[in-house]
């Protein structure tokens, strides 16, 4: 342990004004001593602190981070610290799946008269940092070779984690690719073709998205029908994958006018979300639900087919169905996947996702498959300030990935477009899925149920959990 | 290019003492942007703000940081001594390195280098700053006051007869509050209704007082200068305007039930009347003692009624007003009976509190001022006073001294002896507390001219037996024992505070543990709350007399007056902003903005197509949380003051 080190850490608080920064100046006023290891920002609130600040913080290897406002019921705007408890929850969790020391990462509630807790609260975290033996800490690895050979602290390609991984994922295709009873398909698809015709001749839709054949075997790919005649492109089948909702909110579709929409189960649940967030109007939208035993990507079931328990979609104008087929195997690999790394050291987990972020080539195929990555200009995408550095470079990945993780968080339903897509394969499923959990534990709210339920992070509850908070 | 003025302050020797000023000074001028450094022993002192001026003028600073106290302290001063000097007052900021540096810290060179750093990050977050301008909000040159006891009685006359419209809610059916209870009034023994009346009824009479009685607060929007309030007045059965006060329906009325302004010393009918000197001078109809409305079980008064007031079809009303400012005024309670259980209150009908023996005192209550024992009628010959019943008591009470319990007490002993000339006095007391105006004489007299015997100690429990009550307890002094046969036991229960029943957080105000309303500072800002526009008046703050209640409703009324007098608000620019380029209309923000700040825009195209909905700020309302800010996921929302880009540099000038 190199014990320079140990007194040259530096942490960062991100403090409210009227609590904690006023408490601070009370610790000040009664001249009570405390470790100088601290650097305070100070916020209106601490509902103004977003967790890209603490990202960003850590970016610039600060050894720690302290969040601390009001006590619960002392806020000044009311109810700034009830919404930063609730994402600090999520974020404090995200931040421990993928392996942060969380012996870094601190939130406390100190008011304005308690200096003592104040010099308390200093002295804990950064003895708790000081007692992190791995001397100067380090946000982002680099982990595959650059071409000079420098800059490259990991030689080897693959954690042990990430081959566990694999072969778990591998020994969940392998035992449940059965053949599925797809036998109605070509029905399906008529009944389909028949609909989406009578809605176009009757105007009741000005467009139908769907799915139409593609010329590779096997594969589908989106189609925008808008001329009656040309209702015989789509088809309903096993290969039909794509989450189409996440045209809903392209700017050319929402010109169109009203428009029809082929979902499957999963992907009604994201229009659910698309109308609480304001993306679209219901009753611009007619939803043609139609029923789905799983999909197929080059021959293997989806993963999160194997999870599927509803199969009828949670919001629809018309259900085509031939009759309610019975499949529940109810196997998630994802959640299977999530023990495996719970599981896992501190170290194991970092390195883990250390190494999955690495590979990222900042493509954004999983911004754009998303239904719910609909902002007009990313964060990713402004410079002014540039909280997420662009290029593909350790530090960026990490950045783009976990904020783009919070971000979903409590919005995202689970369709798992973003890791299907993702040519470098990046374990975003388990990613999101491990924060969905997490929001069910705490806040009792799963995203595509309710269009009336307000979603998690904008709404509180006074007695929310508040045990990570010092 | 950044013009950057720093100022070190020295603090004399609060700062240099454990900050080397001239390395700091001499460190900050190497910093990117910052053209002058200097330090100054004081610099929140007049000529330490000269130069801040002359600085600003000479080197044609756009931008100044001053390294001293904490902002809390003096950011105000050194804005406005800026602002004197043509810079914008937003431009200057100030570096914390006296309360989270110096103060803290002992090592002179860690500090330094702590306070350097403090300085940098300041000065790379005010390279980002913008000149903002104040925001000037209109003015609702109307108050509500809620409640009518003393306190928002003379709150209210006190605004009216300066001008303004004023209205005035009560929970009850008349005004008045606790002191109409009073008999008389320490320390000179004025009798309450006397001095009180007059002004209800001025209160009533008064042409720009709006007086609603069976009211309460529903809901309250808005801000300083512009709240919309919703007021729901309780259905009275009696359409006021038509009641004469005769009381023909009470006399016909078949319900009797305890009247609770009286304590439940007398009896009242379910329509009735609180007191004789109610106001407004209107009969109630108490909905849940009446044999029935629905359906209409008996209906008597309404037949006897000539005036015809009798409507028993009232419906709760919602009556809306905006006005500009809130004064609470909700008064105090009295310790509940259960938390007495050792001196046998609520048990045995001779023990009382202070407010029922105010009622038997009082010419005009249920004894027409004649002491007797509510159990047999008798006059009592031996009277024992319990003073501290819950009041500095935290096991079983409250912790805090109830502040006019020794002195209501000696004036109890006093009331009592005149009119029992041959009865004895007996007070239980921990200290006597009489600091004000002619309270020490007051209870000297009691003690010594009126020979009413206080003994220093506490009653332990008192004891119904044959129909007296033994009053067991210890004379501290003698440390003697001492059993006292008592008639009739008057217990000083303490003052708690008003059941808010979410008055409080309906006006954002906050109420301490013990559920009076938290002022905005103890000592100098005891009228105001940390809600700008609401105020305090009287015992809803804490215990007080009447004359507190009244010098404190007075002062709330003048600082309405205050605010009134300006043509504008000015309210503070850090509010939040809209990129309305890259806002998607999530609309995320509105759910959680606690002003109700933000609604929807539309933005249209040159031909008039809407092509899609924004989030717009109301910056008259805005109260410049941030919490919109975090919920934007591309950060299409900013707050001034506390930019991205400022938070963005401070975080990089940390590490």
């Amino acid at each position: 342990m190199n014990t320079q080190n140990q007194n040259n850490i530096k942490i960062a608080a991100f403090v409210c004004n009227w609590c904690s920064y006023a408490g601070a100046d009370s610790a000040g006023t009664s001249r009570l001593q405390y470790d100088d290891s601290i650097r305070i920002i100070r916020f209106p609130c601490t509902g103004r602190i977003d967790p890209i600040f603490i990202i960003k913080a850590f970016e610039t290897e600060v050894d720690g981070v302290l969040v601390s406002g009001c006590h619960p019921g002392d806020c000044h705007y009311s109810t700034g610290n009830f919404y930063a408890r609730r994402r600090f929850n999520v974020f404090r969790s995200l931040m421990e799946f993928i392996g942060l020391d969380l012996r870094r990462l601190h939130f406390s509630w100190v008011s304005a008269a308690e200096g003592a807790k104040w010099a308390n609260v200093v002295n804990k975290v950064s003895s708790e940092v000081k007692s992190i033996p791995n001397g100067k800490f380090k946000w982002a690895l680099t982990y595959h070779k650059k071409n000079n050979g420098q800059n490259t602290e990991h030689k080897n390609k693959k954690t042990e984690l990430s081959k566990k991984i694999k072969n778990l994922y591998e020994s969940f295709i392998k035992e449940y690719n059965k053949p599925f009873p797809y036998e109605k398909e070509n029905t399906l698809t008529e009944q389909l073709r028949t609909l989406a015709k009578n809605l176009l001749v009757n105007n009741k839709v000005n467009a139908i998205i769907g799915y139409k054949s593609s010329n590779f075997e096997k594969l589908t790919t989106p189609v925008v029908i808008t001329n009656p005649e040309s209702v015989n492109q789509l088809v309903w089948n096993r290969y039909c994958v794509n989450n189409l909702t996440s045209y809903l909110t392209r700017p050319k579709i929402k010109k169109l006018g009203k428009i029809g929409i082929v979902v499957k189960a999963c992907d009604s649940k994201s229009i659910i979300g698309l109308i609480q967030e304001n993306q679209i109007n219901r009753d611009d939208i007619f939803i043609i639900g139609i029923q789905c035993d799983g999909v197929l990507e080059n021959e293997k079931i989806l993963e999160k087919c194997l999870s599927c328990s509803n199969r009828i979609p949670v919001i629809k104008n018309e259900y085509i169905y031939d009759k309610e087929i019975e499949i529940k195997l109810n196997v998630n690999v994802i959640d299977e996947a999530i023990k495996l790394i719970e599981n896992s050291s501190i170290e194991e987990r970092w390195n883990f996702w250390q190494e999955e972020f690495s590979r990222c080539i900042r493509c954004y195929a999983c911004r754009t498959v998303c239904p719910f990555c609909y902002c007009e200009t990313c964060i990713t995408d402004k410079h002014r300030p540039q909280w997420i550095s662009p290029s593909a470079s350790p530090k960026g990945n990490f950045s783009w990935n976990l904020i783009r993780a919070f971000h979903l968080s409590g919005r995202c339903i689970g369709c798992n477009e973003c890791s299907r897509v993702c040519p470098v394969n990046i374990h975003l499923d388990i990613l999101n899925r491990k924060i969905a959990l997490e929001i069910k534990k705490e806040f009792e709210y799963e995203a595509g149920v309710s269009i009336d339920v307000s979603p998690p992070l904008t709404t509180y509850r006074p007695d929310d959990s508040q045990e990570f908070i010092l | 290019m950044a013009r950057i003025g720093v100022f070190v302050c020295h603090c004399g020797e609060n700062i240099a003492r454990t900050v080397d000023i001239e390395k700091l000074t001499q460190e900050i001028s190497n910093i990117s942007g910052v053209v002058y450094s200097n330090h100054y022993r004081y610099v929140c002192s007049d000529p330490g703000q000269k130069m801040i001026r002359d600085t600003i003028k000479e080197h044609n600073l756009t931008a100044v940081v001053v390294a001293a106290c904490s902002p809390l302290m003096h950011e105000v001063t050194f804005r406005r001594a800026a602002q004197e000097a043509g810079l914008n007052p937003y431009l200057v900021e100030m570096a914390n390195i006296r309360e989270h540096c110096s103060w803290v810290h002992q090592d002179k060179i860690r500090a330094t280098e702590k306070a350097k750093e403090i300085v940098k990050t300041i000065i790379d977050k005010i390279k980002f700053a913008r000149p903002l301008q104040t925001i000037q909000v209109p003015i609702t040159r109307r108050a509500l006051v809620i409640g009518g006891g003393v306190s928002g009685i003379q709150a209210a006359l006190d605004l009216a007869k300066s001008g303004f419209q004023v209205t005035l809610i009560e929970r009850q059916p008349s005004i008045g509050g606790n002191m109409a209870r009073l008999s008389e009034t320490f320390p000179t023994l004025d009798c309450s209704q006397c001095i009180l009346t007059p002004k209800m009824v001025e209160v009533n009479r008064h042409p720009n007082i709006e007086l609603i009685t069976y009211a309460e607060l529903e809901e309250v929007s808005g801000y300083v200068g512009n709240f919309k309030v919703k007021i729901k007045k309780k259905p009275r059965y009696v359409i006021e305007d038509l009641c004469t006060g005769c009381g023909d329906c009470a006399n016909v009325c078949p319900v009797s039930i305890p009247n609770e302004f009286d304590r439940g010393l007398s009896w009242r009918k379910a329509i009735y009347i609180p007191f004789p000197q109610a106001v407004p001078a209107v009969y109630t109809l108490d909905e849940k003692s009446c044999l029935g409305l629905n359906p209409l079980a008996c209906e008597r008064c309404s037949q006897i009624c000539t005036a015809k007031a009798i409507d028993y079809q009232q419906k709760p009303e919602i009556i809306e007003r905006e006005v500009g400012a809130i004064i609470v005024a909700t008064g105090y309670e009295l310790l509940p009976a259960e938390q007495a259980k050792e001196y046998g209150w609520g048990i045995h009908p001779d023990i009382m509190d202070g407010l029922e023996f105010e009622r038997m005192l009082s010419a005009s209550g249920p004894t027409n001022g004649v002491v007797k024992r509510p159990s047999d009628g008798k006059t009592p010959k031996n009277v024992v006073f319990i003073q501290c019943v819950g009041s500095r008591d935290p096991a079983r009470g409250v912790p805090y001294c109830s502040k006019i319990c020794c002195m209501y007490t000696a004036k109890h002993a006093l009331l009592y002896k005149h009119k029992v000339h041959d009865g004895n006095a007996y007070i239980f007391y921990m200290d006597i507390r009489a600091g004000g105006k002619g309270f020490e004489e007051f209870v000297t007299r009691v003690m010594e001219e009126e020979r009413v015997l206080y003994i220093r100690g506490r009653a332990s429990r008192v004891i119904p037996l044959n129909g007296k009550l033994i009053v067991q307890g210890i004379d501290t002094l003698s440390n003697q024992k001492i059993d006292i046969e008592a008639d009739l036991v008057v217990l000083a229960t303490s003052i708690v505070a008003t059941h808010q029943n979410g008055l409080d957080s309906k006006l954002k105000i906050t109420a301490d543990q013990f559920g009076f309303i938290k002022e905005a500072h103890p000592k100098l800002r005891p009228v105001e709350t940390m809600t700008a526009g609401v105020f305090l008046a009287g015992a809803v703050q804490a215990p007080k007399d009447i004359l507190e209640s009244v010098a404190q409703a007075s002062g709330a009324a003048s600082k309405v007056l205050e605010l009134f007098s300006k043509g504008m608000i000015e309210r503070e620019p850090i509010v939040a902003q809209v990129n309305e380029m890259t806002c998607s209309g999530c609309f995320d923000c509105l759910r959680i903005c606690p002003y109700g700040a933000i609604q929807k825009k539309e933005i249209k195209d040159k031909q008039g197509n809407i092509i899609k909905y924004v989030a717009n700020v109301n910056d008259a309302v805005c109260g410049g949380c941030g919490a919109c800010t975090v919920n934007c996921r591309n950060h299409s929302m900013d707050l001034f003051g506390f930019t991205d880009q400022e938070i963005y540099s401070e975080i990089i000038a940390i590490a």
